[in-house]
């Protein structure tokens, strides 16, 4: 057998033991069978990134958003209203300043020393 | 009409996973063929295939039809299959002798399947890429082009690679040639 020949009989050979076996449908089932469960999360492309920003969703969140609107609306009214007055202690609703001594607190000469600040 | 993989993909990358059920049952078979003649064990196989799919899903979204689908999977198929090899040892293709030629009687039978053990394990001990090239070339009747893409290398290297291992298959496998003279 020269070379030639042999080469022919090891491809003839490799064909036939490489060959694609028979359909297993038992082992396709299988492997289908274990995708069937909750598939891991898809990778974005790069590109879809500013899409996928843009994408808001606001839906879920418009109850919260109610709520906090009223809740401002709320403070709002309460605050114009003066309600709130009477959680005060009952004082005169607006402070003077210039009724406090302050300037007298502040430029007080000193009681030991008299040196003014 | 059944859509083709491309449509398919389509689907799978806006997340339809009906589409990737059907385009897993539509390719599975052939993959784990590949996968079984490249590895040896039918586990293994399954495991390969089970993360090539899902790897079809994770990167579907990111694929880009520069290719056949067909061709990409495999690639994806044969890539792990090679990873696998690099970690775990050889377990001998059980089902190479089972490989039947229809006519010859009895007796020729069992010489052929005792031929055909002996040369599946001596394709077992190629180096992986040897083995794959030869896997695609002569199971799979893919031109070396097709076998280059799959591999990521040149139509050349794809050539050696054959040369190479069919060297090494003859000096393995010389008293089989001898005993067929």
């Amino acid at each position: 057998m020269n070379k030639k020949q042999s080469d022919a009989l090891l491809e003839e050979m490799l064909k036939r033991v490489t060959q694609a076996p028979p359909a297993d449908d038992a082992a396709a089932a299988r492997v289908l069978r274990r995708l069937a469960g909750p598939l891991p999360q898809q990778k974005m492309p790069l590109w879809r990134l500013p899409s996928v920003l843009l994408d808001w969703q606001f839906a879920p969140a418009w109850p919260r958003m109610a709520a906090l609107a009223c809740c401002a609306a709320l403070g709002f009214i309460i605050g114009i209203a003066g309600v709130d007055r009477g959680f005060d202690g009952g004082g005169p609703p607006f402070t003077v300043a210039s009724s406090a001594d302050i300037g007298a607190i502040v430029f007080e000469p000193e009681a030991l020393t008299g040196a003014r600040p | 009409m059944d859509e083709t993989d491309e449509a398919l993909m389509a689907r799978i990358a806006r997340g339809d996973e009906p589409a990737f059920r059907a385009l897993a049952s539509r390719h599975l078979p052939v993959m784990l063929g590949l996968a079984r003649r490249i590895l040896g064990n039918p586990a293994d196989a399954e495991d390969v295939v089970q993360e090539a799919m899902l790897r079809v899903w994770t990167h579907a979204p990111r694929w880009q039809p520069l290719a056949q689908f067909r061709t990409w999977l495999t690639r994806v198929v044969v890539n792990l299959c090679l990873d696998r090899k690099r970690r775990a040892p050889w377990v001998e293709l059980e089902a190479a002798g089972e490989l039947t030629d229809p006519a010859p009687g009895a007796g020729e039978q069992a010489e052929r399947n005792e031929r055909d053990r002996l040369v599946a394990a001596a394709i077992a001990e190629l180096p992986a890429r040897q083995r794959a090239a030869i896997v695609l070339t002569y199971g799979d009747g893919m031109s070396n082009a097709q076998v280059a893409e799959i591999l990521d290398t040149s139509v050349s290297a794809v050539e050696t690679l054959l040369v190479r291992g069919k060297q090494n298959l003859r000096r393995a496998l010389d008293s089989v040639i001898d005993e067929d003279k």
